[in-house]
């Protein structure tokens, strides 16, 4: 048995066998790379030349003052290049495309900015670069879709099964099962098979190496708690992974959505409609029913919306060393207003779930103790949908004088 | 001897290329996707594949795919279809019947109550998204002589070609091309079929088992092709695009059009 990327009970390779060669050839070429230092320094270098790392950590005053509890800093994912952590995988597997010899890169995307991110390093790197998005996310979102086209990417709109980012993942794997000869399938998060879910964790954890550094020159000493989004778990994962086993409390906080009902949330932890399952390439928690059909899901944020969970968080939640929580589309619009008035930090709806999970918190700790949110992203991208959640009258005005303005001409 | 083995085995004494057709459950209703199992099995298809659908068919291109999605709106049971798919097997005893599905629906009865449910009369059965390496997961289905059908690819290595062949059973069911189900046929001119035939005769040289050629197979100069070359011709796609153009009719045309 091929034990390869097993974490616990999770992770592990289940694809079609057509994929197998590639895989393969892919597992061999990522051990290779990170065992050659000028590939590992090379990677830095892009993280710190293309992106701007390192990113800084972030005290909040204001909002420390006004909850009365734990010191709370941002970690801020949201100023690498692309305003998001999403960066952080691509500068890494971009790199490695180039470096086996790939010319085209295929990537799935939920909000749009993994497909942003890819189609940057893909422009960088001279690739060609396709992106598979759900039509629904591709409504929601349409302004990372304008960026990938205008960087020369090309959108692909799935609108198979909930057209979101489960079946652009589908059919990701669909394109690489027969193009996988000079094409690298550009995984966005830590899901998928092996060796995706280590890889992609693997160069987020620069997040969390930087954090430990940070926070001692800061403040004396690691934080007592960490607070990151759980989506697939990329950006968790690259805070988290560097704490585990240490006196860090690591808190993931999944999209509670509308409701706890089937289909109108994100939560594959604390919930009987998640449990065990092998799909897409992997075994994870999935949000599925009695029959193992994957269910739909719903988040105010395209980017938690995913019915998997990385196996590397499954487990280690599984383990006690990852706790889960949630937050609820109402309380992610009002964190995302307290950081925005109080700290002048505009985050992203994904990233507004951390803050509300621990802002939450922080009231009840106490004003020695420190903790850490991880802002994954900016909120530009959510435009949109914050002006829609706020009712912001105006903005409606704008866009309808907008569109006239255009027919006129 | 395997049942599955020894039934194309027989078969193959008077007849040059077995047929293979498939059907997704549940498409686009329960009771129609029965009627369309009946009509092939009719007509006197040696093999039938029924397939239960998932939502996430990764294997599968889009003909299949959005059948399964629309076969889930009827939510399927999984108990049911081998409830239907054995009553089926009983009444059409000349032919064979094998269930497909990816790993999760699998899963939720779990392979000890699966064997126990497809019985004595489903006899195989395809799983796309379980490699080789996971075959001891398989187990308790081989206990009661259900055979996993295992997928062979044209760009193997010999290596794992053996590993494969090492715990195949039944039949091979040989991959003619990258990609997915469905899609352009692979064997639209002479270099082609070329191709085709001598990677089949290089995995005849590892192995006796029947060998099953499916993805893409279209029309019948695809299936005159393999003749000599293969025992099984899989015909999926193809199929389920004739029912989606003018219903059973058109199966049973291209059904016709079809016979080896």
């Amino acid at each position: 048995m091929n034990d390869e990327g097993r974490f616990g009970q999770y992770g592990g390779s289940f694809i079609p066998e057509i994929l197998y060669s590639s895989q393969q050839q892919l597992l061999k070429a990522y051990r290779e790379a990170m065992a050659d230092t000028s590939f590992v320094q090379q990677v830095k270098s892009e993280m710190q030349h293309f992106s701007g790392r390192p990113t800084p950590l972030t005290y909040c005053a204001n909002l420390t003052q006004k909850i009365g509890g734990a010191q709370i800093y941002l970690k801020r994912e949201d100023l690498n290049h692309s305003g998001a952590h999403k960066m952080n995988n691509v500068i890494g597997q971009g790199l490695l495309a180039k470096r086996m010899g790939k010319t085209r890169v295929i990537a799935e995307t939920g909000a749009g900015q993994h497909g942003v991110a890819s189609a940057l390093v893909a422009a960088r790197l001279g690739l060609e670069c396709v992106v598979y998005m759900g039509a629904h996310d591709i409504e929601r979102q349409y302004p990372n879709v304008f960026w990938m086209k205008q960087l020369g990417a090309t959108v692909i709109p799935v609108s198979t099964g909930a057209a979101t980012l489960k079946d652009a993942l589908d059919e990701a794997l669909r394109d690489w099962s027969s193009s996988y000869e000079d094409t690298h399938y550009l995984i966005g998060t830590s899901c998928g098979c092996a060796p995706y879910p280590e890889m992609v964790a693997g160069f987020q954890s620069v997040i969390g190496e930087e954090v430990k550094e940070q926070s001692i020159q800061q403040f004396g000493k690691h934080p007592e708690r960490i607070y990151a989004c759980v989506g697939g778990g990329s950006n968790a994962c690259g805070i988290f992974l560097p704490f585990v086993d240490t006196q860090t409390e690591l808190v993931g906080v999944e999209a509670g959505g509308r409701s706890g009902n089937p289909g109108e949330h994100a939560m594959r932890f604390n919930t009987d409609q998640a449990r065990f399952g092998i799909a897409q390439g992997f075994a994870t928690r999935f949000l599925q029913d009695d029959e193992g059909q994957l269910q739909p899901t719903h988040s105010i944020s395209a980017g938690l919306d995913y019915v998997g969970v990385s196996p590397i968080l499954a487990d280690l939640e599984e383990q006690g060393k990852v706790r889960m929580t949630s937050a609820n589309d109402i309380e992610v619009i009002e964190a995302f207003k307290l950081l925005t008035r109080h700290e002048g930090i505009i985050p992203a709806l994904e990233s507004s779930h951390a803050v509300a999970g621990g802002l939450k918190e922080a009231a009840t700790m106490s004003p020695d103790e420190h903790l850490v949110i991880n802002i994954s992203g900016r909120g530009d991208k959510d435009i949109f949908n914050i002006a829609k959640a706020l009712k912001d009258e105006p903005f409606n005005e704008f866009l309808h004088s907008y569109l006239k303005e255009e027919a006129s001409q | 001897m395997n049942k599955l083995t020894s039934f194309i085995q027989e078969q193959r004494q008077t007849k040059p290329l077995l047929m293979m057709t498939h059907v997704v459950y549940g498409y686009p209703s329960i009771e129609k996707s029965l009627e369309i199992m009946q009509l092939m099995l009719e007509s006197g298809v040696e093999i039938l594949e029924v397939q239960f659908p998932f939502s996430d068919p990764v294997a599968d291109g889009p003909t299949i795919t959005t059948a399964c999605h629309h076969a889930l709106e009827n939510q399927p049971k999984l108990s049911q279809c081998l409830k239907d798919i054995k009553q089926l097997a009983q009444r059409y005893s000349q032919s064979r019947v094998l269930l497909m599905s990816y790993l999760n629906p699998l899963l939720q009865p779990g392979f000890a109550s699966l064997a126990q449910q497809m019985g004595d009369n489903v006899i195989g059965i395809i799983i796309p998204d379980l490699p080789i390496d996971h075959h001891t997961m398989l187990a308790p289905l081989c206990k009661k002589e259900i055979s996993p059908i295992w997928l062979i690819t044209p760009d193997m290595q010999q290596e794992r070609i053996r590993t494969v062949i090492k715990h195949a059973q039944g039949m091979l069911y040989c991959v003619s091309r990258s990609g997915v189900t469905g899609q352009q046929a692979p064997i639209q001119d002479d270099t082609k079929a070329q191709n085709i035939q001598s990677y089949l005769s290089t995995i005849r040289k590892f192995t006796s088992l029947p060998l099953a050629v499916g993805f893409g197979i279209n029309t019948a100069s695809d299936i005159r092709s393999l003749k000599g070359h293969a025992d099984v011709a899989i015909v999926g796609s193809a199929l389920l695009n004739a029912f989606n153009k003018g219903g059973l009719e058109s199966v049973a045309v291209k059904l016709q059009e079809l016979q080896p």
